[in-house]
């Protein structure tokens, strides 16, 4: 089986002068980029790394991320890219975690994400499941060869990470920007000289586009290919707006997991544009729903299970099918619809958070007598993190202090937003947090 | 009309409690989110039209390059 690099290595004899990666004001042709990869492979084996290797990395959106983790894997080691923002004794402990577990020959990623109870989870994915993703992102979607993909979001998560792929596989070209901050820079990438520009967006990225820079994306009507919105729903609101804003343009809403790799796909500027419809399964997928009305996924793409924990991965993986907390149904097309999901994880921006993790760190904070993380909503941003706390009598809830206390001891992106001091959590007779009171306030 | 800093503070902090204000390196503490929350949360409250272009380091370096972008904005829409 032909692993990623070998497509990479392909790419440089083939096409050897064709840009593979832009990044600020640099960019590497394939061979320059083989290059730098043989190169930070001969420096990692000096290392005494090889085989087996796991490399735990914070992820950078720029070459050398891209360059290390091509190198990790043409080792034969596995890359373990966490956020960039990863405090170090979050950064330790997953060290350790990875040190101690057993990795299965031909694990090439592991993706480290919330599990639906609580502590994250490594997600260990082969490097057939990579091809198996590359593949059906290039059927599902229409990635080509002459395609500029513009990543802006964090190569830790499998929605930005999975673009490599099918760019790698057909030879196209990354261009790799740090999130949506600049629009300028994001515009910039989209005027770069080719015909056709693709890219993936949380709902959070889409929002800013069509907030902030509606008026410029008028002028790339003819040159965007496709965009792909992942991670988490996509505002209704928010789909007609992007189907006036590029009528030309496949627009798509896409079933992913870092469980289940890239699933179904559904391309709404169709002049129906279904709300919660995610389309059909892609080329090596199969999608059914379970008796409970779960949604179960088949095929390569699947995970292969959860680094050091066996029992975790027998809960979700068994029989080759992975199945999901989502509740969905199939329509008479054959196109899945999710419904809902009935576990206690929160999705803020397609990153999947735990309640009871932002609950036990901010329960460390001094005064803090009883606390509640429930999805909040806010006009501007959507879906945020909200903590709810009942602090010892006559103090007054420091937000900011306990912001950055959490900061200090998780993800960046587990960090509640908005805060609220109350008298009391609910709970239920038998002393658990009442969560589903909060979902139905 | 005139932006107040203090209002505009007590807004942001509200919304953005892990960004320090006081600082003059605003925009490199920022995150897409922060940028845009900034930019939305004030093109609502005074009724001035922020686009992307607006989102530069020049106008995001600190609070007070934040209330003079709103000044700006005002006086342009007063004309």
């Amino acid at each position: 089986m032909k692993t990623l690099e070998d497509y990479l290595r392909d790419d440089a004899a083939i096409y050897p002068d064709k840009v593979a990666v832009i990044c600020g004001e640099t960019s590497l042709t394939y061979a320059e980029l083989y290059r730098q990869v043989e190169q930070k492979a001969a420096e990692l084996r000096s290392q005494g790394m090889g085989k087996g290797s796991a490399w735990v990395m914070r992820s950078s959106q720029d070459i050398d991320f891209l360059v290390s983790y091509f190198a990790i894997h043409l080792i034969g080691g596995t890359a373990v890219p966490l956020e960039r923002n990863t405090p170090q004794p979050r950064f330790d402990e997953i060290s350790r975690q990875v040190a101690a577990s057993v990795i299965p020959e031909g694990t090439a990623d592991i993706l480290f994400t919330t599990g639906t109870t609580g502590r994250s989870k490594g997600v260990m994915i082969s490097h057939r499941t990579i091809i198996a993703d590359a593949e059906n992102l290039i059927d599902g979607q229409g990635f080509s060869h002459d395609l500029l993909f513009l990543i802006c979001g964090p190569l830790n998560h499998i929605g930005s990470l999975s673009k490599i792929f099918p760019v790698v596989l057909l030879g196209a070209t990354l261009y790799l920007m740090e999130g949506m901050k600049d629009l300028e820079t994001f515009f910039k990438a989209m005027d770069y000289p080719v015909q056709k520009v693709a890219t993936f967006m949380v709902p959070a990225s889409i929002r800013i586009l069509l907030q902030l820079g509606n008026k410029r994306l008028a002028r790339y009507v003819d040159k965007v290919d496709f965009l792909e919105a992942g991670g988490a729903p996509l505002p209704h609101a928010d789909m007609l707006a992007l189907c006036k804003a590029l009528p030309k343009s496949r627009l798509y809403n896409t079933y992913a997991s870092t469980e289940t790799g890239i699933i179904c796909t559904y391309n709404y500027n169709d002049g129906r544009c279904m709300p919660g419809c995610l389309g059909r399964p892609m080329r090596h997928s199969k999608v059914f729903i379970t008796d409970d009305g779960h949604v179960a996924c088949q095929g390569p793409t699947l995970m292969t299970g959860y680094v050091g924990d066996e029992e975790k991965t027998r809960e979700v993986l068994h029989d080759g099918t992975v199945v999901m907390a989502d509740n969905g149904e199939i329509d008479s097309e054959g196109m899945l619809h999710l419904t809902g999901r009935d576990d206690d994880v929160i999705n803020i921006g397609g990153y999947k958070i735990a309640p009871s993790e932002v609950e036990d760190a901010a329960f460390s904070f001094p005064s803090v007598k009883d606390c509640i993380c429930i999805c909040g909503n806010h006009p501007v941003l959507g879906n945020i993190l909200k903590l709810l706390v009942v602090l010892d009598e006559g103090v007054v809830l420091d937000k900011r202090a306990l912001a950055r206390f959490i900061a200090d001891r998780l993800e960046s992106y587990k960090v509640p937003q908005a805060f609220e001091q109350v008298t009391a959590v609910q709970r239920t007779y038998n002393g658990k947090i009442d969560r589903k009171y909060y979902r139905l306030r | 009309m005139k932006a107040d800093k203090q209002t505009i503070r007590q807004q942001l902090e509200d919304l953005l409690p892990l960004v320090d204000f006081d600082s003059n390196f605003l925009f490199s503490e920022l995150d897409s989110l922060g940028v845009t929350t900034i930019l939305m949360t004030l093109s609502a409250e005074y009724g001035i039209e922020l686009e992307a272009v607006d989102a530069t380091p020049k106008n995001l370096m600190s609070l007070d390059s934040i209330v003079q972008m709103v000044d700006r904005k005002l006086a342009e829409k007063d004309v």
